[in-house]
């Protein structure tokens, strides 16, 4: 059930460390990768159908191979800002096996023929860029970094660039910005980071699973990676359990098993007597299935067809114990709080959300709040610069969508409790509109009828 | 020549029309050949690459499954675009309503309402109504943003325009955006006045009211007012202005974008400086000097005390004419001197040759603004755009930024675009001539290390100079300052370097002057108002009296030593005070002290017109003139009257034409057009040209048929040897400059005044220390028996042994100094 690539031999102290590494066969995928050309890398890279483990799950060997070919600088950069909530498999990799990462990043940048690179890490990971930090520098004294690395005459550089805690950094051009720089605001698309990224030149950019699995690709062949798994998902994911599961924790599964193998089998299911209401698959900004959903395969497309995504692999499970309410809150508080302000749907679309869902809480809403929060939702989705306001839309439009009952039982139950009762409910959108029109004489709130 | 871009034409499908649109322009232009509109906020081409930040502009286009910005999306061959499906039209009023969850709708009360895009798109556009009923975000408002904006926050709808503005184009880097999301705003770091040479061009930009004209604000509704498209006159950028005109009243200044001129921009001077023309400082009366008192006197009277003080100085009058006098009142006004009162003295205030501006006045060696963009290289030479020539200023950032100009300064001062040249060499101030002479044999790959330290340079920075001009491509653009004319073997030097880069006759390259003489300099001498040059660059005939006479003896020099002498006794100053100019100011403040008659057409009791002027004829401003100018390109462009005759004044040229009359000349001028055709006649190069083909837009007389009457500049005469280096003897070398700043109009603007300099001494780092000076202490920078007062400013890239002083700033200017090496003292 469980098959590991990446997390075999991941607790074995010392594995951090050079010497441990390379007892583990580290650094001999690269030795055998600066032995082929780097079009044949790169043919490896596309025959193990590896999709991207960062969310947005685009085939990894394909946006290599997207670089323009010239003897340009060209760029590699590792997305080490694991901000997703609910995810938290990339810090277990950097922190217990790094030198996995640096190895990838050195294969990865020889078949893109990029020469320098960076590991754009989160400013909360603090612990693990001191850990990279120390890989790396064993890494350069070991000759694997570098001016022509180990004799082969590509040569590399490699950056640890900590963040400043922003989730927009993770949006891969609002990294390249911080990253020069400047505001991290993500940049219109396109032109696409593989034509003008960082400074402008070429740029390939991969989340650290990703880029920590091309050795394990290298060691088996692309063709021997890509037997495991499903036909368009092939190879192993780590995903992070969390929520209300007994066994909460990062587990390595063969893509296309059941969710109900994780949940239930791997991460033991809630508490006993508990029921799940709702499951994000792919992170928080997923949106949600429920408990009939749980034997849908794990994998990109058939969560696709579910309706949702694998995103960067984090499933959080919120059992019966929790209103629903109280999920869509924090989470769209979240993106609200964290939307970089530069498109307009984006920066008012979560802001009129949570006020939406605080009026909710708080007993001044109406039925047709919702109505008008699921449009709000739908105006959202598809018109943003970047995916930020579609990953709060998403989700809350999906709540909405399975909770309708809950959330108007939600509303009924506040509006009792204010003593207030369903006839001003039909004869206004709200408490606040009503004590407006009351103020001003008016009549009925035009938007409520 | 680099080729600048010729995009072929595609059919393109837009709501059921068929349009042809250049390939790759964007969707939101294409759309406007197929008269449909396609909303936008942040969309701006005039600040680059579009950022799609404000989703208003979200279309269909088939094949692709999510809506695209129309901002952002180059329009194909054959590609099928919707704007009003049911999906645009529900994003487009989502947008809409998602903008106003936060706008405080106080339109009534809003200096934008009324021109306001959010409004027109909000009707074009939006549902109609709002679905929002929580509370608005609240900021302080409005705040000073700088002393000529207001930022009224709560307006603001973020589309980041002012904020591009600051960073891509003035590159003054001082507006970001603060906080995240929906608590962002515009600002500066720590809340510092947002001071800057264009920082007005956010007002324009502004699709909201977020930012406001402070000068402007609550002054008028756009019900109220009307435009009147004219030309600014404060320099020689002579950029196209609109005049936002209330009751016979200007209240603001909006740019008329021409690619050829302006780019579409004005700086704050242009922009806040029409304050000038209502302030109470104006003179709107005839003057004259009665008992030592300037009085007030009915036009009669001083009309027949100019006259007769005229006719009595016959033969010993002379005539200087400031950079805002149009082309007709210098003609009009030579005319009268030579025809009238027989003489032949007039100059400008440019202190320059006009033998030597010939040579460099050629057509063939002619580049236009526009060429600065698209050069291969373009060297600065002796001249510091911001202030000299403002908007030129950011028309080389532009090429450097968006097209990769090669860029290269060769000053004494620092320069403001040192950080975007490619090579920014020094050279000792007034060391032109040698400067280019090693610049020549550096061209010729000879060793120019010993001519480089003649003047002041560094022999490998002028070889790799050379380099950057010679292998950086055919296209090369000279600016250079025309000051420098004055110094020996400039002209022979440039004109050198003209022909060995091969710049004659090339389409996209040659050289541009910034005019020593001010915003007309170049009309002043080709209408013919330049000593032993008649209109049109014609050679005076010989037989005038004076003829015997050499330019020199007939130019601004020599006029304050016949002044003084009593050889001249009368001056007739048109737009001009020299005490206010770059001439030496102790000479002519002598000069004019001497003079038995001082007559003066001016707006200000300047210090030369209040001390020494016996006559004052209100002048009229740039807005209430007709006329014509000539940019420093070439291009004919004509002043419209905006608004009435304020006060008393008369148009020059009237006055010109009776004082004539009544010297027993007549002009046969009765309009301002007549003038015009007038000069059109006697220039052989613009023959035939007319007001109406002039236009609003303007025209290169270079690119008329009638150019090749531009006569050909005889031989160059041998100019005098570039000056020594002087050897230094722990003195400083000076140089000067004017800052933008330092005019009459900027000190009596209200809004402006903030702005007037004070004397600062520029020096390098080193020679402070040298001199224990620290700074922003005060010092005293003195030569022989002379001195001024100043602040120590240090810059870094000075070259060592010179310092800078401002000229225009009366008693402490750079001119009051009598000397070309200086010592700086603490005061």
């Amino acid at each position: 059930m469980s098959t590991t690539l990446l997390l075999t031999n991941i607790d074995e102290p010392g594995l951090c460390t050079l010497p441990v590494y390379q007892r583990r066969g580290g650094y001999d995928s690269l030795r055998r990768a600066l032995a082929m050309t780097p079009e044949e890398v790169l043919h490896e890279l596309e025959a193990s159908g590896l999709r991207g483990r960062g969310g947005a799950g685009f085939q990894m060997g394909k946006k290599v191979s997207f670089l323009p070919k010239g003897s340009m600088d060209k760029y590699l950069v590792c997305n080490a800002d694991e901000s997703e909530p609910g995810t938290f498999k990339d810090r277990e990799l950097m922190q217990k096996t790094p030198h996995t990462l640096i190895e990838g990043i050195i294969i990865a940048s020889y078949a893109a023929g990029a020469n320098r690179s960076f590991i754009y890490i989160r400013g909360e990971y603090q612990l693990q860029a001191d850990i990279l930090d120390a890989a790396l520098r064993e890494a350069y004294d070991a000759g694997f970094v570098g001016e022509n690395i180990l004799g082969s005459g590509h040569s590399l550089s490699l950056v640890v660039h900590r963040g400043a805690g922003a989730y927009i950094c993770g949006e891969e051009t609002g990294l390249l910005d911080s990253l020069e720089g400047k505001r991290g605001n993500p940049r219109l698309k396109p032109p696409f980071p593989a034509n003008q990224g960082l400074y402008q030149g070429p740029t390939l950019i991969n989340n650290v699973e990703t880029l920590s699995t091309v050795p394990t690709i290298i060691r088996m062949g692309g063709e021997g990676y890509a037997k495991l798994g499903v036909q368009t998902s092939t190879g192993t994911k780590l995903v992070s359990v969390s929520g209300h599961v007994q066994r909460p924790g990062n587990y390595e599964i063969e893509l296309g098993i059941p969710a109900r193998e994780i949940i239930y089998g791997l991460a033991g299911g809630p508490t006993p007597g508990r029921q799940i209401k709702c499951w994000f698959p792919g992170g928080s900004s997923s949106p949600v299935l429920t408990a009939a959903d749980l034997d849908v395969p794990y994998d990109f497309d058939s969560l696709a067809k579910a309706g949702t995504m694998l995103g960067s692999g984090a499933i959080i499970v919120v059992d019966d114990s929790t209103p629903i309410i109280n999920v869509a809150l924090k989470v769209a508080r979240f993106y609200r709080h964290e939307s970089c302000g530069k498109c307009t749907p984006c920066r008012e679309g979560t802001n009129w959300t949570v006020k939406m869902l605080e009026r909710i809480d708080s007993g001044e809403a109406t039925p047709m709040d919702i109505e008008i929060m699921a449009s709000v939702q739908e105006h959202i989705i598809g018109n943003c610069l970047c995916v930020l306001g579609d990953a709060m839309a998403m989700p809350i439009g999906s709540m909405i969508a399975k909770f309708r009952e809950e959330f108007e039982a939600h509303i009924a139950a506040a509006r009792a409790r204010r003593g207030l009762g369903a006839d001003d409910a039909q004869a206004y959108s709200s408490a606040l509109a009503a004590q407006g029109a009351a103020a001003v004489g008016a009549g009925p709130y035009p938007g409520g009828s | 020549m680099m080729a600048r871009p010729e995009p072929k034409s595609i059919t393109f499908t837009i709501d059921g029309l068929e349009v042809e649109a250049p390939e790759n322009a964007m969707l939101v232009d294409a759309a406007k050949l197929g008269d449909i509109e396609i909303p936008v906020f942040c969309y701006e081409p005039k600040l680059g690459n579009p950022v799609g930040a404000c989703r208003m502009c979200l279309v269909e286009i088939e094949g692709i499954p999510k809506l695209q910005t129309g901002c952002s999306t180059p329009v194909k061959d054959g590609m099928v675009v919707h704007t009003q499906s049911e999906r645009v039209r529900t994003a487009q009023q989502a947008v809409v309503e998602f903008l106003l969850i936060n706008h405080p709708l106080d339109c009534p009360v809003c200096d934008k309402g009324g021109e306001c895009p959010l409004q027109d798109i909000t009707f074009g556009w939006g549902a109609g109504s709002s679905r929002f009923i929580e509370p608005k975000r609240h900021f302080v408002k409005p705040l000073e943003l700088s002393p000529l904006i207001a930022i009224d926050r709560e307006r603001c709808i973020l589309c980041y325009r002012c904020v591009r503005f600051s960073q891509e184009i003035a590159e003054d880097y001082q507006l970001v955006l603060l906080e995240r999301g929906a608590h962002s705003y515009v600002s500066t770091f720590d809340a510092h006045p947002y001071v800057a040479p264009f920082s007005g061009n956010i007002i324009e930009l502004c699709p909201v009211g977020a930012l406001t004209s402070r000068p402007y604000r609550f002054r008028a509704r756009p019900w109220d007012i009307e435009g009147a498209g004219s030309v600014c006159t404060f320099c020689p950028s002579q950029c196209n202005v609109t005049l936002t005109v209330r009751d016979e009243r200007v209240l603001r200044v909006l740019a008329r974008d021409h690619a050829e001129v302006d780019d579409g921009w004005l700086c704050d001077k242009g922009r806040f400086a029409y304050q000038s023309i209502h302030v109470d400082e104006r003179i709107t009366e005839p003057l004259v000097r009665d008992g030592g008192e300037l009085r007030a006197v009915p036009w009669e009277r001083a009309l027949q005390e100019a006259a007769s003080a005229l006719a009595r100085a016959r033969g010993k009058v002379a005539a200087l004419a400031g950079g805002q006098s149009t082309n007709e009142e210098a003609f009009l006004l030579a005319r009268l001197m030579r025809e009238g009162l027989g003489s032949e003295r007039i100059d400008t205030l440019a202190g320059v040759a006009p033998a030597k501006q010939h040579q460099l006045a050629r057509p063939d060696l002619q580049a236009k603004v526009s060429d600065l963009e698209f050069a291969d290289t373009v060297l600065v030479l002796g001249s510091e755009p911001v202030d000299d020539m403002p908007i030129v200023d950011l028309r080389i950032r532009k090429g450097v930024r968006r097209r990769r100009v090669k860029l290269a300064l060769a000053t004494s001062r620092p320069s403001s675009l040192d950080r975007n040249a490619r090579l920014a060499l020094r050279y000792s101030p007034g060391c032109e001539g040698a400067f280019l002479r090693a610049l020549a044999l550096a061209l010729a790959g000879e060793d120019c290390q010993t001519p480089a330290q003649a003047a002041g340079a560094e022999g490998e920075q002028v070889r790799q100079l050379a380099e950057l001009l010679r292998s950086g491509g055919s296209d090369v653009v000279i600016l250079y300052g025309e000051r420098m004319l004055a110094q020996g073997s400039a002209v022979e030097g440039l004109l050198r370097l003209a022909s060995m880069l091969e710049l004659s006759g090339r389409d996209g390259a040659g050289m541009l002057a910034v005019p020593a003489a001010g915003a007309n300099g170049r009309g002043l001498l080709e209408a013919g108002f330049a000593p032993g040059y008649g209109p049109g660059l014609q050679p005076r005939p010989t037989a005038s009296d004076q003829i015997d006479l050499t330019a020199a003896q007939l130019g601004a020099h020599a006029m304050a030593g016949g002044l003084s002498s009593g050889e001249l006794s009368a001056v007739y100053l048109l737009h001009a005070d020299p005490l206010e100019s770059a001439l030496p100011r102790a000479q002519w403040s002598h000069a004019l002290a001497q003079a038995s008659t001082v007559i003066a057409h001016a707006s200000f009791l300047t210090e030369g017109v209040r001390d020494h002027a016996t006559v004052v004829f209100p002048a009229q401003s740039y807005a209430e003139k007709e006329g014509t100018l000539v940019h420093p390109d070439g291009r004919l462009q004509r002043l419209r009257p905006a608004i009435g005759k304020q006060g008393q004044t008369r148009a020059e040229w009237s006055v010109i034409c009776e004082l004539a009359k009544r010297c027993g000349l007549d002009l046969g001028v009765l309009t301002g057009p007549m003038a015009s055709k007038q000069l059109f006649e006697a220039v052989p190069f613009y023959a035939a040209l007319t007001l109406e083909e002039i236009g609003g837009r303007g025209v290169r007389w270079q690119e008329r048929d009638a150019a090749a009457g531009f006569p050909e500049p005889p031989p160059l005469e041998a100019e005098e040897p570039p000056a020594a280096l002087p050897s230094p003897n722990g003195a400083l070398r000076l140089g000067s400059f004017r800052s933008i700043w330092a005019a009459t109009e900027v000190r009596v603007s209200p809004a402006l005044q903030f702005l007037h300099p004070t004397q600062r001494v520029e020096m390098a780092p080193a020679d402070a220390e040298r001199l224990g000076l620290a700074h922003g202490e005060t010092v005293r920078v003195s030569a022989n028996d002379s001195s001024v007062t100043a602040t120590v400013t240090l810059r870094d890239s000075t070259p060592a042994g010179s310092v800078f002083l401002e000229e225009g700033l009366g008693a402490h200017s750079a001119n009051a100094l009598a000397g070309a090496m200086v010592e700086v003292r603490k005061a």
